[in-house]
């Protein structure tokens, strides 16, 4: 089994990243008016540095602790309630996380039944919904409680991504299943039809026509061509989500981002219309330290939605992909100048499964996919769309110092 | 097998049985039957109605002389059969199974379609299912409708696993089910993880202290 196993022992970076561990260590340390450092089980920092005299209080979600929440300056009693609050944190997201890796694992165990499961996961998303209104109710109760007025400092958006998550695999893949399933019903039927020439070989030339053979054997091959197709369609969706929830497992290399560029647009070059055209405007890059195999899909994914913005556009256009150095960055852009974005699909345009086009043509997890693999690099990723005018991509990934 | 470090040992165990049998209930008595400071928190991923939608979880143990850590996570599975795939996910890596059966009469055709079902899951999962350290629980003998126990018995005298009497509302039989469970789970996992070997733990001392004693 490739996926992590929903039942594992959950440890602190997989349930907050640095990104995550950052905000919250940050609006903590501002409550208490003081420092705060967040560590792990094994005593090493994940955010903020530990004072050797600091007050440790440990997070214990099951039996013992996966981290300490540790500050020099704050109170016995004001870090206990601080930690209290970091708790009710990660506990809604290890069920929010629990919960993901037990439907991938179902969903990987035994897809066909997922159509019969599609109310369960409405259910989930439900679940998940009301998970981020509890978090809020508690996280304002506690905040209250610290004598302070600060919100905000959860992870309520990646919530509702999750149940968005599950909600929008169901859909997907609930289409293609229910025609495969009709077609096989159909096709069940014409072998009983063709079954009955079997009584009547004497007259063969007679049962041909009256049981109507050409129009089935005609029938069924559309209907395997549109089987198979329909099949197709739901390994790709399964694929895109193994990809969605692959970022944390992959070689890192010292690699050239420009090469990781240009080979992820000699792909799509490949399928590019008449009238599209990649424009490169590389400059010389330093290496780093990176994941090059997730990078070039990360690539892929965003040159594939620019051509496609332009053929949305129908009318002739230029991607233009360019890099440079600027300060403590890498800076890559990816340019179009297709149909661009209106305000609300740049709104959700990183949410999985949020996509405006047609069901069937990819499932949308291109730019929610991009933003975990810049994230896992430290990076970061923004959005500049005009519509009918086209979108830039920028992406940023850190130098190190 | 169950999941050993220098530090740590970890024991899956899975509730498995028909909707609304009483698992959910044998694990919130659990925790409160066992000492608070050996159990950490229930989570329970159900729906508002209180069904279980995806599975829960109780965690408890305690360290062994020898300093390890020996830990046992329980959890319980979704009835529904519309839940089969969850089920079969929770299932998977299980070191111990408790089965719990309800008493009511006219649940047995219910009861042995479930019972059945856990040999194919096992099956599916890959855990082996003769081999696999089982309890049965008939649960809900409070009931006017339970099939008395000397019935029971009778029908399940051919079966190897142990058979616990409970109602697990009130708390009865459901401290007895899992010390049972443990039993099965020592002699099954004794040799491979040097339980006696290396800490000290023979079969009494480890299901005492396991269950808050020591
Ligand atoms: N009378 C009686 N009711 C029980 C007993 N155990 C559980 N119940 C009830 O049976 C229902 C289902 O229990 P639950 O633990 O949720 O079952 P699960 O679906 O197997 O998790 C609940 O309403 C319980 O209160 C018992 O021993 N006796
Ligand atoms: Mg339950």
């Amino acid at each position: 089994m490739s996926e992590p196993a929903f039942d594992r022992e959950w440890r602190l970076v997989d349930l907050l990243d640095t990104a995550a561990c950052e905000k919250v260590a940050a609006a903590l340390a501002q409550l208490l008016g003081g420092d705060l450092a967040i560590i792990d089980a094994l005593g090493d920092p994940v955010c903020g540095s530990l004072h050797p005299a600091a007050r440790r209080e440990p997070l214990v979600l099951e039996l013992e602790p996966i981290g300490y929440l540790g500050s020099a300056t704050a109170g016995a009693d004001a870090l206990r309630a601080a930690r209290d609050l970091l708790l009710a944190l990660l506990r809604c997201q290890l069920r929010c996380t629990m919960a993901v890796a037990l439907h991938q694992a179902a969903a990987a165990g035994d897809f066909v039944s997922l159509a019969r499961e599609q109310t369960r996961l409405a259910e989930a998303e439900a679940r998940c919904a009301w998970l981020s209104e509890e978090l809020d109710d508690r996280v304002r109760k506690q905040v209250h409680e610290l004598g302070e007025r600060q919100q905000a400092l959860y992870l309520a958006d990646k919530l509702s991504s999750v149940g968005q998550l599950a909600a929008g695999m169901a859909h997907e893949i609930n289409n293609p299943l229910a025609f495969v399933r009709s077609n096989f019903s159909t096709f069940e039927r014409y072998l009983g039809q063709i079954a009955q020439l079997k009584t009547q070989l004497a007259n063969a030339e007679v049962a041909w026509p009256a049981l109507d053979l050409d129009f089935v054997l005609e029938d069924s091959r559309d209907l395997l061509h549109d089987s198979a197709q329909g099949l197709e369609r739901i390994a790709r969706i399964i694929g895109e989500l193994k990809e969605f929830s692959n970022v944390d497992r992959a070689v890192e290399e010292f690699s050239d981002l420009n090469e990781c560029l240009h080979q992820a647009a000699v792909i799509v070059e490949k399928q590019l219309p008449f009238g599209v055209a990649i424009r490169f405007r590389l400059l010389p890059l330093p290496g780093i330290i990176c994941l090059p195999g997730h990078l070039k899909q990360l690539f892929f994914n965003v040159i594939g939605n620019a051509a496609q913005a332009i053929r949305d556009a129908g009318r002739p256009g230029e991607i233009t992909l360019s890099s440079e150095v600027d300060g403590k960055n890498i800076v890559i852009r990816i340019q179009d100048d297709g149909v661009g974005m209106t305000a609300e699909q740049i709104e959700h345009a990183f949410e999985p499964f949020y996509t405006q086009r047609p069901v069937g043509s990819g499932i949308g997890l291109g730019l929610a996919t991009a933003r975990s693999v810049v994230l896992a690099h430290g990076g970061r990723i923004a959005l500049d769309s005009r519509l009918g005018a086209g979108t830039t991509v920028t992406l940023f990934f850190p130098l190190p110092q | 097998m169950p999941e050993i470090d220098a530090r740590r040992l970890t024991f899956k165990i899975v509730y498995y049985g028909p909707e609304q049998g009483g698992k959910t209930s044998n694990l919130l008595r659990l925790r409160e039957l066992l000492p608070p400071e050996r159990a950490g928190e229930m989570m329970a991923l159900d729906t508002r109605g209180g069904s279980t939608l995806l599975f829960d979880l109780l965690p408890f143990g305690f360290r062994s002389e020898s300093g390890l850590l020996v830990k046992f996570r329980l959890f319980s599975v979704p009835g529904k059969t519309a839940y089969d795939a969850t089920r079969k996910a929770v299932l998977a890596r299980a070191d111990g199974v408790v089965f719990v059966a309800d008493a009511d009469r006219s649940l047995e055709a219910i009861n042995r379609e479930s019972f059945r079902r856990l040999a194919d899951d096992c099956a599916e999962v890959g855990l082996a299912f003769k081999y696999l350290p089982l309890v049965v629980q008939f649960n809900k003998c409070d009931l006017p409708n339970a099939v008395p126990e000397a019935e029971t018995r009778a029908r399940w005298s051919a079966a190897p696993w142990p058979l616990v009497f409970a109602a697990a509302n009130g708390g009865r039989g459901v401290t007895q089910t899992l010390e049972a469970l443990l039993r099965s789970l020592h002699r099954r996992f004794d040799g491979e993880c040097a339980l006696r070997a290396r800490h000290a733990l023979d079969e009494d001392t480890f299901v005492v202290r396991a269950m808050g004693g020591g």
